[in-house]
């Protein structure tokens, strides 16, 4: 009888549910019974049978750190519409970390969906989702104009809005492990920084480099500094070119765009292509979001009167002093104005700042209402500290989340505005407010 | 020289008619010194032949090598029964491979089954039915052009008629296998049409004397006798998509989760899941967070790494396993001959 319905449960996709429910026991039996050999057996017989049968079999228990998080987390007190299916998004890879770990923690209080994020880079994915190929899109530059002109055609003729998701502090990462100084922070001012990376200072024992690390002068090299860069298109190009541009002053005159624009010492692709280029060459330096530099020396930058090692609080920081960007508030729109040229003590002043764009209307009802709870979970606390314990994110400031989920929660559907009299419409966004008082006790 | 050599075979010949020349052997006899000249020749080029053998190998036993070493250590009965749902950072539950070697092996198998019928089919009209018609050089054209077609264009093709026909951003295995197909079809034909032209043309004349009709001609004695050979071409046609990954890239994308379905929803394969997993560099694990390390095991920064070499090495044994298959397929079909 239980083969029969197995069976039935790989040919329908209508009983994935059913499927999903029944693969949870036995895999857990896969797990417990693992010690006696003979029962192992029949439990991989089961899990070979699962192949032919189940839609969700070989799915993880997620780490019990996350279960006992997930039962403190207060974001979806009220009752969440249950979803199947799969939601497609795709978008700037650096999110890729942040929302991978979403990914989890959201699927934990949806079980049967599925999310997939595709990290094919910020332009392509605002592309997929002004087609609407994807619910929401993440992006490092926030929307141009003529974006959200086109955005109107997918979102049932209202424009597209995007909100700061995901602010990761960029790291200078520098390799002096064979003269022990990988453990002590070099620091750096933001005119020396300038000078490394356009060639005017090419010695790590440079008299301006020895002067801001009075205390380790005698221990620098006399060795060749390599400035390692990025060779694609990258926001963390863009957004390091802007600090050097805003903070260095006339060292750094070239505009910032997302590819680097000169040459000296050394490119390579990705984010892991610089760390790993780091760290096979002595006296090389570049520019890494903090997450992926452990093992690496990072630059202490001087911010004011003092230098601020990258860590996700002091970034937290540079984010608090930030202002929304008036003309994009206007429209409803949330975009950081980042003042990377800040002098305030304990900020860290170099953050990529990451956007998810999605639509205040949705064509369709299920699209609404997955992008709604998604941007909730994202915003909320306990999407904020799994993001900053499994991406290195810096989590976003309270007052700042509570500003955006008041337009999160204010997402629709074509079909809702349509048939909702003015009496619902209230009774929605009382329950709208509750929501958010609850995510803020937390 | 010659013209007295010739005039002295000539003359006997002349004289009697039941003359039989005999070569004079001695004079073609080697010189001591060129003898032994060859076989320093022959050592020489024999050295260099092996040499130019190990050479060959190296990357190949590096590259097995590598992967063995470190794929290994994660490649266990978890690694192969686990899909990637609920995995996080570095975290304990390290994921696996299952869904990407169930889209791989799904996948694959759609472009098989578009493939072979087409390619075969091709084959067949190239060269029993078409021979010196002008449809042939096109068809033959076609394909060598298809052949050289970068397998982004073929993943971008695919990608691009399903959006037309299904709707913008319509991503799926069966679109993966459509992919695929377009760069196995060049394969298939060519290595079958190879096959096919030495099939002995006595074989189909003897055949078309016991009067069989030429359809079964080709399905019963042409296409039988070359069995092994296409199976063969098959599997290198195999061997030449299955580790495709920028196509599949655009086409079938990438999920968590384990999806059976080939005609709806994303699903991951193997080599885009290595590329995925490499992409995405070192994990971060909680450090300042109070649930830091748990009590399954701890947090592993350099687990994608890991993943990455073992799902590399489970796709090295899928060639390996549908090589020795083939083999297996191949011997079993092959015409006794006694």
């Amino acid at each position: 009888m239980r083969h029969k319905h197995q069976y039935r449960c790989g040919y329908m996709r209508e009983s994935a549910s059913q499927c999903m429910t029944q693969g949870t026991p036995q895999n857990e039996s896969l797990v417990k019974v693992r010690s006696k050999s003979w029962r192992a057996f029949i439990a991989s017989v089961v899990a070979g049978a699962c192949i032919f049968s189940l839609a969700a079999c070989g799915d993880n228990t997620p780490s019990s750190a996350l279960a006992y998080d997930s039962t403190h987390n207060t974001w979806a007190s009220e009752k969440l519409t249950p979803l199947t299916g799969e939601f497609a998004a795709s978008g700037a890879s650096s999110q890729k970390s942040a929302v991978d770990a979403w990914i989890v923690g959201y699927s934990s209080a949806q079980p049967h969906i599925s999310i997939s994020y595709d990290p094919s880079g910020s332009g392509a994915g605002v592309n997929a989702f002004l087609t609407g190929a994807v619910s929401w899109a993440g992006t490092d530059a926030p929307l141009s104009q003529a974006q959200l002109q086109a955005s109107q055609a997918v979102c049932n003729g209202d424009n597209a809005f995007e909100i700061p998701t995901y602010v990761s502090p960029i790291a200078l990462a520098y390799n002096l492990s064979e003269y022990g100084l990988n453990g002590n922070a070099i620091q750096l001012s933001a005119t020396t920084i300038a000078k490394i990376f356009n060639g005017s200072i090419t010695m790590w024992d440079d008299n301006d480099i020895r002067q801001e690390n009075p205390e380790i002068a005698s221990k620098l090299p006399h060795i060749e500094i390599t400035p390692v860069w990025r060779l694609d298109k990258s926001g963390t190009t863009r957004t390091f070119q802007t600090y050097l541009h805003q903070a260095a002053g006339d060292e750094w005159s070239s505009e910032p765009s997302e590819t680097w624009p000169n040459s000296i010492g050394q490119g390579a692709k990705g984010t892991p292509g610089v760390v790993m280029t780091i760290g096979q060459a002595q006296g090389t330096i570049g520019y890494a979001d903090y997450a992926q530099t452990s093992g690496l020396g990072t630059v202490a930058v001087k911010v004011g009167d003092y230098y601020v090692d990258p860590t996700p609080d002091a970034t937290a920081e540079l984010i608090a002093n930030s202002t929304w960007n008036k003309d994009a508030h206007k429209q409803g729109r949330y975009v950081l104005d980042v003042d990377y040229a800040t002098q305030s003590e304990g900020v860290y002043p170099i953050a990529l700042v990451s956007y998810d764009v999605a639509c205040r209307v949705y064509p369709d009802k299920r699209d609404a209402t997955f992008v709604k709870q998604w941007l909730s979970y994202v915003l909320s606390d306990a999407g904020q500290i799994i993001a900053q314990d499994n991406a290195g994110a810096a989590p976003l400031p309270k007052a700042l989340r509570n500003q955006m989920l008041r337009t999160v929660k204010t997402i629709t559907s074509a079909s809702d505005s349509k048939s909702s009299s003015g009496s619902e419409a209230k009774g929605r966004s009382d329950k709208a407010s509750q929501h958010s008082t609850n995510v803020q006790v937390r | 020289m010659s013209d007295k050599n010739q005039t002295q075979t000539v003359e006997p010949q002349a004289l009697d008619p039941d003359f039989v020349p005999t070569p004079d052997f001695d004079k073609f006899k080697p010189s001591r010194s060129s003898l032994a000249a060859r076989k320093r020749t022959d050592l020489l080029m024999r050295i260099l032949i092996y040499i130019a053998f190990v050479i060959a190998l190296i990357p190949l036993i590096s590259v097995l090598y590598t992967t063995v070493v470190n794929g290994v250590h994660r490649f266990d009965w978890y690694f192969l029964t686990h899909n990637m749902r609920g995995v996080v950072g570095g975290l304990y539950p390290y994921g696996g491979i299952l869904h990407a070697a169930v889209g791989t092996l799904e996948i694959t198998l759609g472009a098989v089954l578009i493939s072979v019928p087409i390619g075969i089919m091709t084959a067949v009209y190239l060269v029993e039915y078409s021979a010196k018609k002008r449809l042939h050089k096109a068809i033959s054209f076609l394909i060598d052009v298809m052949s050289g077609i970068p397998s982004i264009v073929a993943g971008l093709f695919a990608y691009a008629m399903f959006s037309l026909i299904l709707g913008p951003g319509t991503m799926n295995g069966f679109v993966g296998s459509v992919a695929l197909s377009i760069l196995m079809i060049p394969t298939i034909v060519r290595t079958t049409e190879e096959m096919l032209s030495i099939v002995p043309v006595d074989l189909r004349e003897a055949s078309y004397a016991l009067g069989v009709s030429k359809s079964r001609t080709i399905v019963k004695i042409v296409l039988r006798t070359a069995l092994p050979g296409i199976v063969s071409g098959v599997i290198l046609a195999i061997a030449r998509v299955i580790g495709e990954t920028a196509p599949l890239l655009v086409t079938a994308g990438a999920i968590s989760s384990t999806n059976f379905n080939l005609f709806s929803g994303r699903m991951t394969t193997l080599p885009v899941y290595v590329y995925n997993e490499f992409q995405q560099g070192i994990a971060s694990c909680p450090t300042i967070s109070k649930f830091g390390s748990d009590d399954f095991g701890l947090c592993v920064p350099g687990i994608r790494m890991e993943r990455a070499w073992a799902a590399a090495l489970v796709l090295i044994i899928v060639v390996l396993i549908l090589n020795a298959i083939g083999r297996l397929v191949a011997k079993i079909f092959s015409v006794k001959t006694k």
